[in-house]
C-alpha cells in the first residue's frame, strides 16, 4: 500500500476523501480503496503525538451479530473479550464485542491482518452451513466510518463532544463506550497505538464528513490536525 | 499615572506594562491589561455607570462584584454586561444603558420628581382604568423599561461546552475553598475547585486581615503554591458555577464555554456577600461597601475617593479605615453604628491615627453633588432606637463613603439544591439552617465561619467530608472547629434609617425605597413571597443579592412576625446571566449524506432536507424549477433516468423464523413468498393505523432484505425490536441502512443501459420478471438488484455496499449518456409516482389512515391469525367507511389546489387533498384526495376550498392515472 493514488480511481472509497483530498493528501492503496497515509503536513507522527485524526475507514472490518455468533467466533480460534472490551487477535486484527453476540473484527493499520476476510469467507464458503446458529455477517465496513482519535489532548478532545469520562485513568485500555459523539450514536473504543493515547472512533458511515468536522472543530484549540496511517505507524 | 491610580504593590491585577484603551460612552480612557470596565472608569475619576431603572439616577459601583444592576452596561449586540467583572474590551465603544439624552444628562431623570406620584404597585392600580387604555399605556412603558438594547441582527458567536468530571467539586476559591479542595486531594480524590476570580484567594487577595495587613496576601499565596503543586487539583479561574442541578450536575461558566461538571461530593466555599446600609441617598456615585473600596485599591491599584468617611457596624469597617488611608485617601471619620466602642486592634490602630469616631451613630442622609452623579458629604446623627436617629445631624464632607454594616451568604448554590438559608435573630444574618441530599459540604463564610482559622479548619474538614462522601478511603477526621466562628458581631440588626423624604433605597436594581415595602405591607401584601410580587423587590438583575435581607428585615417586622427562623424567597438558578449564545453553545445537528451526495452537488442539484438526509429535489437552477422538474419526468417516460434512494431505510431480518416476523410485523403473507421476489410490505400500528410501507426482497429462506421509508425506518426498527423482545423468534434484525447506496435506474431505456454494466444476471423480462429480486455485479460491484415499479416504467433498483456508490452512479451516468440519462429528484418522483397513483406514508395518509381509507385492502392478508393493528382493522373494516383516498382530475385552465386544502361539502369538511401535480405526460392536473364514501366513484365532482377561500371542482377518476394496465414498469 504504498504507490501514491487518486481515491476516484478505486470503487470502494472512503466517506471522506474529499475531506482528506482537500487537505492534499497523499492517498495509497488499501483494501480496494485508497487511504490517506499522510494528509500533507510536516511532522505528522509528532502532530499525532499531539492530537491527531485519522482516517481508517478504507480498511477491512467484519462484524458477526446475532444467536451463536460468540460461540461461532470462538470456535474458530477467535480471542472473543467480555462486551464492551476490544481485544487484539494473533495477526494483528482486534475483536470489539458491542454485545453478547455483536462483535466486530477489524484489520490492523498496515492492513496485513487477515482475520476478517477469513472469517467472513469461513462463515459464507459453506455449501452446507451447519443447523447450529452462528450469527450472520454485519457489513461493518459499510455501515460504520473508522476514525482514530491520537495523542495527549485526545480525552480533553473528546470531552467536548462526548458525555463519557474517557480520561485514560478512568477509560482503560481495552475498553469500549457505546454512547453518542457530537450527537451521533458512536462506538468509542480505546486501544492505544505503541503506548499513544488512542480512541478508535465508529459511527454511522452516511455522518461522516459532519461527523469528521465536529471532531476536528473540538481538536482545535489544541491544536490537533489530520493525520495520515504514516504518522499512527511510527507512533 | 492618574491622580486615582495608586502604585504598587497596590493592583495585583493589572499588568502596568501593557497599557490599553477604554472607550466608553465615545470617550476614551487610559487602563492597564486586567482593568475591569469600572476600574478603568473609576482611575480615570469617572464614577457613573449608568443611571437607575425607574428613576434615571446616575449610579457606580457598589460592590466592584456587579452584585447590583448599577453596573451594567451596554456591549454592541449584547446588553447587561456586567462592568464590574467585565475586562475591557477591545475595539468595542463600551455604552451606558438606560438614558434619554446623554449619561450626564439624562432626560427621562425627570420621572423621580414624579416618584410621589408611582408608588409600589402603581402599575398595577393606574394604567387598566378606563377599560383599554393599557395597550397604549404599554407602548410607552416598553420604551422607558428594560435594561439595554438588543441587536436582532447580533451574529451568533462561537461558544461551546465541554463535560468535566470530578470526585470533588469545591465551589469557591477562598481560604476555605482552597483548604478543602487541598484536603479533598490529600485523600486521593479528584478536585475541581472552580473560582469567579482571575486569581484564587478569595478576600484573602484584597481584605485586611491584621493590622499590618500583610497576613491575607501571605496566606493567599502559601494556599495557592499548595493547590499548584497538588497534582489532582484541577483549578477553573474566571468561572461561575451557576447553578446546582440533580446529582451534582453543575453548569461552570468560563469565558465562551459551558462545563457540565459532574461530581460526586461537593463543597459549597462561595463565600459572603457585603450587604448596603439604607438611608437617604445611599445610591450616589461614591458610596460603595467597604470591600469594593479594598478591591479597587489591592486588585486594581485604584483610589476610590479623597476624602472618605467608613460607615461600619463591624471591625471590618476598621480594616476598611486603615485600607483607605494606607491608599492615600483622608479619612474625615469613622460612623459606627454599634453602642459600644470597638476592642478590636483594627479600632485602636484608626484611634492611634487619630480619626474621629462617632460612636452610635449613622449616615441618616447622603448630600449629593451637582446633577447627583457625586456624593458632597453625609448627615451623621446619633442613634436612638431601631433605625431611628436624634434628628440633629451634622454633615461631614466627603466624597467616598465605605458601608461595612454586615454580610449575607453567598448561598445560591444551597438554595438550588433544595437548602435553607434561615435568619438567626442573635447573629442578624442568614445562615444555612439544611443542606439536603447528602453530597454537599459547606465551608467558610457561605457557613458563617467568618474567623480566618476557623475558616481554614473548616475547609480542611469539609474536605475530608467530600473526599469521604465521594468514597475515598479518608485518613482521621480532622478538627471542627466551632460552629459560625467570629460571625457575632459581623452584622448590624438594623441598619435601616429610612427618611421622612425617601430615596431610602432598599433594592438598588428595581428603585425601591423603605415606603414601597411598607406601602406594599400596608396594601394587603404580608407574606414575603407576596411583596416581592407585589414591589418586584429582589426581582432585579441581581436577584436580591443585596436587598434581600434588608427587605426580609424590613418586611417581617412590618408585618408583625418574628425574625427569628424567617426564611427569604427562593433563589433560582442562574446565579449570574447566562449568554444564550453559551447555554446553546456549539450546534450539533447531525446530516446524513449519500455515497453520490457531491455527485448531486457537481450536478447542480437543489438539496432539500428528508429526515436528517439531504436529497435532490431537481437538478439545475431554482428560477427553472418547474421546466427542470418537467424535463426530469419526461426523461424517465421517454428514456432513462436515475434517483439516489439510498436515503430508503434498509432492514436485514435473519434466522428460520423471519418469514412468521415479517408476516407478524407486516400486514401481507410472506411465508410463501418464493425466493427471489419481492413483495409490498405494509406496517399499521396497535390502532390499525398506516405506519409504514416498503418492499421485502426474499434473498433466501432465512433472509429478507427489508425496505422502509426514509424517515421511517428508525421507528421501524424499534418496533421490531421491542416486539421481538416480546415474540422471542429466532430472527436476527439488523438496520444496515447506511452500509447500502441505492438507485433507481427507471425509463423505457433502463434495461439497455444496465445490460452493458450487468455480466451475471439475466436482464429479460423472463429472467428477471418484475418484482423480482437477483444478486450479482453492476460495473463490478456486487449489488442487489430489484425490479421495481414505483415511478411506473421499467426500472431497477440497484443496492450496492455504500462506499461503492459513486462508482456505481458514475458508472450507470456514463453509461446512460448515450440514452439521454438524466439523473431525476424527489420533485420528479413525486410527479412520475402520482401519475401512478401510488400513495406516500405521512403525505397520503396521516396518523389515523387505516388501510381500507387509503385503498390499501389488498396489502391485507386477512386470513391470517395476528398481524400488529389486526384486530382493531378487523373492527374498523365491521364498520362503514368515513371516508376514502381518491384519485381525481381537475379541468383544464383550473387553478391548482395545494396540499392539504379542504374537500368540502356545503359547510362539511370531509377531507383534504394530499397530493396534486401538473402532469405533462396526461396534458393535465391530477392529484389524490380525500372524499366522503359517497363521492368515491369516478365520475362523481366534488368540490376543493382554496386558500383564498374559493371553491373549484375536481373530478373522481380512477387511478393509475397512467398506464392504468401497468405494461411499461412490467415490460
Amino acid at each position: 500500500m504504498n504507490t501514491p493514488m487518486t481515491p476516484e480511481s478505486r470503487p470502494r472509497r472512503s466517506f471522506v476523501y474529499r475531506k482528506l483530498a482537500d487537505l492534499g493528501a497523499r492517498f495509497v492503496d488499501c483494501n480496494e480503496a485508497a487511504i490517506a497515509a499522510s494528509c500533507g503536513g510536516a511532522e505528522e507522527a509528532a502532530a499525532a503525538r499531539n492530537l491527531g485524526l485519522a482516517d481508517l475507514s478504507p480498511l477491512r472490518r467484519v462484524g458477526f451479530k446475532g444467536p451463536g455468533a460468540a460461540d461461532w467466533l470462538l470456535s474458530q480460534g477467535v480471542t472473543v473479550p467480555e462486551i464492551n472490551r476490544c481485544a487484539a487477535q494473533a495477526d494483528g486484527a482486534t475483536l470489539f464485542r458491542l454485545g453478547a453476540n455483536d462483535l466486530m473484527i477489524t484489520a490492523d493499520l498496515g492492513a496485513t491482518a487477515t482475520l476478517p476476510e477469513k472469517l467472513l469467507a469461513a462463515w459464507t464458503g459453506l455449501e452446507n452451513p451447519p443447523q447450529s446458529p452462528r450469527g450472520f455477517p454485519m457489513p461493518r465496513q459499510e455501515g460504520f466510518c473508522w476514525f482514530v482519535l491520537s495523542g495527549r489532548h485526545a480525552a480533553a478532545a473528546m470531552a467536548k463532544i462526548c458525555g463519557v469520562d474517557l480520561r485514560p485513568h478512568k477509560f482503560g485500555v481495552g475498553e469500549i463506550a457505546q454512547t453518542s459523539v457530537a450527537r451521533l450514536s458512536a462506538v468509542v473504543a480505546r486501544a492505544d497505538i505503541n503506548g499513544t493515547l488512542a480512541y478508535h472512533l465508529f459511527a454511522d458511515s452516511a455522518s461522516a464528513e459532519y461527523w469528521w468536522e465536529c471532531i476536528l472543530d473540538a481538536m482545535q484549540e489544541f491544536g490537533g490536525v489530520p493525520v495520515g496511517t504514516e504518522a499512527l505507524a511510527v507512533l | 499615572m492618574s491622580s486615582h491610580r495608586l502604585p504598587e504593590p497596590h493592583g495585583t491585577l493589572i499588568d502596568r506594562s501593557r497599557p490599553i484603551t477604554l472607550r466608553f460612552e465615545g470617550r476614551d480612557y487610559p487602563a492597564f491589561q486586567g482593568d475591569t470596565i469600572t476600574s478603568a472608569l473609576l482611575a480615570n475619576g469617572e464614577r457613573v455607570l449608568s443611571r437607575s431603572f425607574k428613576y434615571h439616577r446616575p449610579r457606580g459601583t457598589l460592590s466592584m462584584m456587579a452584585q447590583e444592576a448599577n453596573s451594567l452596561v451596554q456591549f454592541p449586540g449584547e446588553p447587561s454586561v456586567r462592568a464590574d467583572t467585565t475586562a475591557v474590551p477591545a475595539g468595542i465603544d463600551v455604552r451606558a444603558q438606560n438614558y434619554l439624552g446623554s449619561l450626564g444628562h439624562d432626560w427621562l431623570s425627570v420621572i423621580e420628581w414624579l416618584s410621589p406620584f408611582l408608588p409600589v404597585g402603581f402599575y398595577y392600580k393606574a394604567f387598566y382604568k378606563p377599560k383599554g387604555v393599557w395597550k397604549y399605556w404599554e407602548k410607552l412603558i416598553r420604551v422607558l423599561a428594560g435594561l439595554g438594547r438588543i441587536d436582532e441582527r447580533t451574529h451568533h458567536g462561537y461558544a461551546d461546552k465541554a463535560y468535566l468530571f470530578a470526585d470533588v467539586a469545591v465551589i469557591g476559591g477562598g481560604a476555605a475553598g482552597m483548604q478543602a479542595a487541598l484536603d479533598a486531594a490529600g485523600a486521593g480524590a479528584e478536585v475541581i475547585l472552580i473560582d469567579d476570580q482571575p486569581h484564587l484567594g478569595g478576600a484573602l487577595n484584597y481584605a485586611r486581615f491584621d493590622v499590618e495587613g500583610r497576613r491575607g496576601a501571605r496566606l493567599a499565596e502559601e494556599l495557592r503554591s499548595k493547590v499548584a503543586a497538588a497534582a489532582n487539583v484541577q483549578v477553573l479561574s474566571d468561572a461561575v458555577c451557576t447553578g446546582w442541578f440533580a446529582d451534582n450536575w453543575l453548569p461552570v461558566m468560563q469565558g465562551q464555554r459551558l462545563y457540565k461538571l459532574r461530581a460526586k461530593s461537593v463543597v459549597i466555599a462561595a463565600g459572603a456577600l457585603e450587604q448596603p446600609m439604607v438611608f437617604r441617598n445611599n445610591d450616589l456615585p461614591g458610596i460603595m461597601y467597604g470591600s469594593a473600596a479594598q478591591r479597587l485599591i489591592r486588585l486594581y491599584g485604584v483610589k476610590p475617593g479623597h476624602r472618605a468617611v467608613v460607615a461600619t457596624a463591624n471591625d471590618a469597617g476598621y480594616a476598611v479605615a486603615l485600607d483607605l488611608l494606607e491608599a492615600g485617601v483622608t479619612v474625615a471619620g469613622v460612623v459606627d453604628l454599634r453602642a459600644e466602642p470597638s476592642a478590636s486592634p483594627f479600632a485602636s490602630a484608626i484611634a492611634a491615627r487619630g480619626i474621629a469616631v462617632h460612636q452610635q451613630h449613622a449616615v441618616s442622609e447622603a448630600i449629593p453633588g451637582p446633577g447627583k452623579r457625586s456624593l458632597f458629604g453625609v448627615e451623621v446623627d446619633a442613634i436612638t432606637g431601631r433605625g431611628v436617629t436624634a434628628g440633629r445631624p451634622h454633615r461631614i464632607e466627603c466624597d467616598l463613603l465605605c458601608t461595612s454594616v454586615g454580610y449575607t451568604p453567598a448561598g445560591h448554590i444551597v438554595c438550588h439544591s433544595g437548602g435553607q438559608l434561615v435568619y438567626d435573630a442573635d447573629l442578624a444574618m442568614l445562615v444555612i439552617d439544611r443542606l439536603p441530599g447528602g453530597t454537599a459540604v459547606p465551608a467558610g463564610a457561605v457557613n458563617a465561619a467568618f474567623d480566618l482559622d476557623a475558616a481554614l479548619a473548616e475547609g480542611a474538614h469539609a474536605g475530608w467530608r467530600a473526599a469521604q462522601l465521594a468514597g475515598m478511603k479518608v485518613g482521621t477526621e480532622p478538627p471542627r472547629p466551632a460552629a459560625r466562628a467570629g460571625a457575632a458581631g459581623q452584622n448590624h440588626p438594623w441598619p435601616i434609617f429610612p427618611h421622612p423624604r425617601g430615596k431610602d433605597f432598599i433594592d438598588f436594581d428595581e428603585d425601591l425605597q423603605v415606603k414601597d415595602i411598607l406601602n406594599a405591607l400596608a396594601d394587603g401584601y404580608d407574606d414575603l413571597d407576596l411583596v416581592k410580587r407585589y414591589s418586584t423587590v429582589v426581582m432585579g438583575p441581581s436577584q436580591g443579592r443585596h436587598s434581600a435581607l434588608n427587605n426580609m428585615r424590613l418586611a417581617t417586622v412590618g408585618a408583625g412576625r418574628e425574625l427569628q427562623g424567617a426564611t427569604v424567597t427562593t433563589q433560582r438558578p442562574p446565579f449570574q446571566p447566562e449568554l444564550l449564545e453559551v447555554l446553546g453553545g456549539r450546534g450539533f445537528q447531525p446530516t446524513r449524506l449519500t455515497a453520490m451526495h457531491h455527485r448531486h452537488l457537481e450536478l447542480g442539484a437543489q438539496m432539500m432536507p428528508a429526515g436528517v438526509w439531504l436529497r435532490p429535489a431537481y437538478y439545475g437552477a431554482e428560477s427553472r424549477r418547474g421546466e427542470n422538474i418537467t424535463a426530469e419526468v419526461r426523461a424517465v417516460r421517454e428514456n432513462v433516468g436515475l434517483i439516489d434512494v439510498s436515503t430508503l431505510g434498509k432492514l436485514e431480518i435473519r434466522g428460520p423464523d423471519a418469514a412468521e416476523f415479517l408476516n407478524r410485523m407486516y400486514t401481507f403473507a410472506y411465508a410463501k413468498q418464493p425466493v427471489g421476489r419481492s413483495r409490498y410490505v405494509l406496517m399499521t400500528d396497535g390502532t390499525g393505523a398506516i405506519a409504514d410501507d416498503g418492499v421485502a426482497c426474499r434473498m433466501n429462506e432465512q433472509h429478507f432484505y427489508v425496505t422502509a421509508t426514509t424517515s421511517g425506518v428508525d421507528a421501524v426498527y424499534r418496533a421490531m425490536m421491542r416486539w421481538n423482545a416480546e415474540w422471542r423468534l429466532n430472527v436476527d434484525i439488523a438496520n444496515v441502512t447506511a452500509a447500502y447506496a441505492a438507485v433507481n435506474l427507471a425509463g423505457p431505456k433502463a434495461r439497455e443501459v444496465l445490460a452493458k454494466l450487468v455480466a451475471d444476471v439475466d436482464l429479460g423480462s423472463e429472467g428477471f420478471p418484475y418484482m423480482g429480486v437477483r444478486e450479482g455485479h453492476v460495473a463490478g460491484v456486487p449489488a442487489r438488484l430489484m425490479r421495481v415499479g414505483f415511478v411506473g416504467e421499467l426500472g431497477y433498483e440497484i443496492h450496492v455496499p455504500a462506499s461503492q456508490g459513486e462508482h456505481l452512479w458514475d458508472a450507470l451516468m456514463s453509461e446512460g449518456a448515450a440514452h439521454g440519462i438524466r439523473a431525476f429528484g424527489v420533485e420528479a418522483q413525486r410527479v412520475l409516482r402520482l401519475e401512478k397513483g401510488h400513495i406516500i406514508i405521512g403525505q397520503d395518509t396521516d396518523g389515523l389512515t387505516f388501510p381500507q381509507e387509503a385503498e390499501m385492502g389488498w396489502a391485507i392478508a386477512a386470513s391470517k391469525p395476528f398481524y400488529i393493528g389486526k384486530r382493531a382493522i378487523d373492527v374498523q373494516a365491521a364498520r362503514p367507511l368515513t371516508r376514502r383516498l381518491i384519485g381525481f382530475a381537475l379541468a383544464a385552465g383550473t387553478t391548482l389546489p395545494e396540499e392539504c386544502n379542504l374537500t368540502v361539502r356545503g359547510e362539511e369538511i370531509v377531507g383534504r387533498v394530499t397530493s396534486i401535480a401538473m402532469s405533462a405526460s396526461l396534458g393535465k392536473a391530477v392529484g389524490l384526495a380525500y372524499v366522503g364514501p359517497d363521492q368515491a366513484e369516478p365520475g362523481t365532482r366534488f368540490d376543493i376550498k382554496l386558500g383564498n377561500g374559493t371553491t373549484i371542482q375536481g373530478e373522481v377518476v380512477p387511478v393509475p392515472f397512467y398506464d392504468p394496465e401497468n405494461k411499461r414498469q412490467e415490460m
